[in-house]
């Protein structure tokens, strides 16, 4: 009876907001004009911060099914969408458990490749946490949560970047 | 980690962004880093005595000042301010030979480029180069930036060499490669096609390393979501690979929490899910892989939930085995009843998913239900409401349109109000326990979110209320069960509108109007003329719609014509709508007037009670006419002549090509000087 949909998913954002409202990274993997992040940004964060830690991880916000999970001072926000492919009426088929525990590598690598991740190391980092969520996430698709796989290139990048550094006064 | 190394400037200015109390003070650091940046732009252009770059002319000689520039820059678009004069150096950054500038300057443009601007264009050349080269990292940076910034007119430049690289040697580049070539697909079908794609992909999956069949599993669920046929005699591999990941025989580093690869898991199931789907056959093969998967991913913790989770959605979503369902059924109940809040959520949507193709499973958890719709969690909530479409049957449904109505009236949230409003529609039509309810339901559902309602259910709605259902509560007396349905309508509406008329929506207005209109006499509650008083003082609310007016405006001239003659409220409010700015409004108000005063036992013929379901008869010879021609023709006038047929074509040469005015074919003469 209810109509077949069809079924598919992708990571439309991905955010580093703390509990001030401060974006501290942004990726997106569909492209928005600026003022629709901004107020994007602002107001998702609202929501998180009016739930409570007894409340689950998910919510929804204007068709984007919202995955949140705060670390310290950081929320780490992935919003998702269904596969543009799919076409409109496409059901977003999500699995909210695994996106919510991706975050959870993301970060765990995040602290493996810092030696303890903190608010301030995204700050003073930022390209190189874009470099490091490329190497996990392409075209709004998780690519790789293998640890090692991860920082060998961002290893790579950094150690050619001291070469380079001592090169160029 | 110190900010040691950044510049004293930078690390001054992540201080006061990481020190900002407000907003507005963030903004105002933003706009004076705004204006710094733009000074040390400029500064380029100028250059010191005797050709030596001047003391503001580092950006171009410094890669360091440069990529700095450039991170800086992306902190402003990033916090909301513009920074596209500064574009111009991200481009150039990416031509780098040094790999952190250039991934540094690819990345701002990806950041901040929007589709339509024309520096995506300019990076094709140096993605070109980056593709080709022998060093990884470069190879990397490009089809990230492949993924990232082309666009159709760009793809033809890059597609071949992205093709090569899913052959390349390293496995981080071979990873990335099908990701950008299903992207390239994505953007320019036309010069990557679907099977282009999948002729690679089919290699890709037996891949030797496993990241980069993990990534390959992307593709696929995106492509076979779209169309599953080409995919089905993957299904043996897939299920091969899976059974190989369960049984933990990928390196170890795959691990998550003591959970094999379970995001590669999570890809194979779902695949499974799509491909199995209305296809027994295919699901067959499936059942015994999926059984063990869940068995072995409840461990205890989340990535394994995940896992489970993915499971049972499959297993409710592919052709249905008992035992596997039950297992699912099994899994459903310990989530739901699990005290985590994220874990009763899985509950809920895996037991969405299983009732609305089996819906014993639902009996054992009215309770539970009950529970989570009155949880304090908004996202519980919501879930549950899903839940509860997907339960509907002709017993529940008024107790579910209920909730749903309650929701949309509570809510806040104008996607939510709006997806409520086309479920209440779909389940009212389908489960209606009576047209009685019907009528009421959407009435109600017209009043509150009017604004999301497709003007087909009003169609719809009108259509019931004119034809009936065909049939009356018993199967019998159909006629007399119609006539109660109108008249119940008519008095709904009648209240409606005696009573406050504060905004009501469009849709309800005009649905009001066309009932009144074609039964108000049916009402026992209030006389034709009170009704017509009603309508017309309706009509005169200043923000109505066009066509609401017209459907008032036909509501009244119909009541007009029941009543036999036109009250000077009618008649006020039909002369004031000749004037209306609206032509097709003015013009139906003048005819009404003319025939009202010329030929007013017309009237019921033009405007028939309760006919809108009759055809409308045409006579194409307008035989209605024979007696006025008849009467010309006594008097002299000529008669009608056809014109003869006009051939268009004529041959070349022939006919009215050689008469004046046809083309000269010949040429002219020469001039004679």
């Amino acid at each position: 009876f209810f109509p077949t949909q069809k079924r598919s998913k992708m990571i439309s954002f991905i955010l580093m907001v703390n509990k001030q409202g401060q974006t501290r990274m942004s990726s997106y993997y569909q492209w928005m004009p600026m003022e629709e992040r901004v107020a994007l940004e602002s107001e998702i964060i609202r929501k998180c911060l009016s739930r409570s830690e007894l409340q689950c991880s998910f919510l929804e916000y204007r068709g984007f099914k919202v995955i949140y999970r705060r670390y310290a001072s950081l929320f780490f926000i992935v919003g998702t969408t269904a596969d543009i492919d799919a076409g409109k009426g496409a059901e977003n088929n999500e699995n909210e458990m695994g996106m919510l525990e991706f975050i959870h590598s993301l970060v765990e690598t995040m602290d493996k490749w810092a030696g303890s991740i903190c608010e301030l190391d995204i700050m003073y980092q930022l390209e190189e946490v874009h470099f490091l969520l490329d190497e996990m996430v392409m075209n709004g698709y998780i690519v790789e949560t293998n640890k090692a796989n991860i920082l060998r290139p961002i290893d790579l990048l950094e150690r050619e970047a001291k070469t380079a550094d001592g090169m160029f006064r | 980690m110190s900010g040691m190394h950044l510049s004293k400037e930078f690390f001054e200015l992540l201080k006061a962004i990481g020190e900002s109390k407000s907003k507005q003070e963030e903004d105002r650091i933003i706009a004076r880093e705004v204006a710094v940046l733009k000074k040390k732009l400029e500064g380029t252009k100028k250059s010191g005595p005797a050709g030596s770059p001047g003391p503001q002319n580092q950006l171009a000689t410094n890669k360091k000042k440069a990529k700095e520039f450039l991170v800086r820059l992306l902190y402003v678009e990033m916090l909301g301010h513009d920074g596209s004069f500064g574009y111009i150096k991200a481009v150039e950054l990416a031509a780098s030979s040094s790999i952190i500038h250039k991934r540094t300057g690819y990345l701002v443009c990806a950041a901040c480029l929007s589709p339509e601007h024309e520096f995506r264009f300019m990076l094709v050349n140096q993605m070109q180069r980056d593709l080709a080269s022998s060093h990884v990292l470069e190879v990397c940076a490009a089809l990230i930036a492949v993924t990232n910034l082309i666009t159709a007119d760009m793809a033809p430049a890059v597609h071949t060499e992205v093709g090569k690289a899913l052959d390349h040697q390293a496995e981080t580049v071979r990873k990335k490669a099908i990701i950008a070539l299903h992207r390239l697909h994505q953007i320019a079908p036309d010069v990557v096609t679907r099977s282009d794609v999948i002729e690679r992909l089919r290699k890709v999956l037996c891949d030797r390393d496993p990241a980069v069949m993990g990534a390959s599993l992307n593709v696929i669920d995106s492509m076979a979501a779209v169309d599953p046929i080409p995919f089905k005699d993957l299904i043996a591999s897939l299920i091969s690979i899976l059974k190989q990941v369960c049984e933990r025989r990928l390196p170890d580093a795959f691990e998550y929490h003591k959970v094999p690869a379970p995001w590669i898991q999570m890809k194979l199931v779902r695949i499974l899910a799509t491909l199995g789907k209305n296809d027994a056959q295919a699901s067959n093969g499936m059942y015994e892989i999926l059984s063990d998967c869940l068995k072995r991913a409840d461990v205890g913790v989340n990535a394994g939930y995940a896992v489970m989770y993915e499971c049972v959605r499959t297993i409710t979503t592919i052709y249905p085995n008992p035992t596997l369902l039950d297992a699912a059924a099994d899994a459903i109940s310990r989530l739901l009843g699990s005290r985590a809040q994220n874990l009763r959520y899985l509950g809920l949507t895996g037991l969405a998913g299983i009732v609305e193709g089996h819906p014993k499973y639902a009996a054992a958890h009215q309770m539970a239900v009950i529970e989570c719709l009155e949880d304090t969690d908004e996202t519980i909530q919501r879930k549950t409401l899903d839940l509860l479409y997907k339960m509907t049957n002709p017993v529940n449904v008024e107790f579910v349109v209920d909730k749903l109505l309650l929701f949309i009236r509570t809510s806040q949230d104008l996607y939510l109000r709006k997806t409520l409003t086309s479920r209440i529609c779909t389940i009212a039509e389908r489960f209606a326990p009576s047209n009685a309810w019907y009528v009421k339901t959407i009435t109600e559902l017209f009043e509150i979110s009017g604004e999301f309602v497709s003007p087909a259910v009003a169609q719809n709605l009108m259509s019931l209320i004119a034809e009936g259902s065909g049939e009356g509560e018993d199967g019998e007396e159909s006629e007399e069960a119609d006539m109660l349905l109108r008249q119940h309508a008519v008095e709904i509406y009648a209240a409606k509108l005696a009573g406050p008329k504060a905004r009501l929506p469009r849709v309800l207005v005009e649905t009001m109007a066309w009932v009144l209109g074609e039964y108000a006499y049916l009402s026992a509650s209030y006389t034709l003329d009170d009704i017509l008083v009603k309508l017309c003082e309706y009509s005169t609310t200043p923000t109505l719609d066009i066509t609401t007016r017209k459907f008032l405006i036909t509501a009244i001239q119909k009541l007009v014509a029941q009543l036999g003659q036109c009250p000077s409220h009618a008649a006020s409010v039909i002369d004031a709508y000749t004037k209306s700015k609206d032509v097709d409004l003015q013009q139906r108000c003048m005819e009404f007037q003319a025939i009202l005063t010329t030929a007013p036992h017309l009237l019921g013929e033009i405007l028939p009670v309760d006919a809108s379901c009759e055809d409308v008869g045409v006579d194409e010879n307008l035989s209605f006419l024979d007696g006025f021609v008849a009467e010309a023709l006594q008097n002299g006038a000529r008669e009608y002549e056809k014109p003869e047929d006009d051939d268009d074509d004529d041959d070349a040469g022939g006919g009215y090509a050689a008469s004046a005015g046809a083309f000269k074919m010949t040429p002219y003469e020469k001039p004679t000087s």
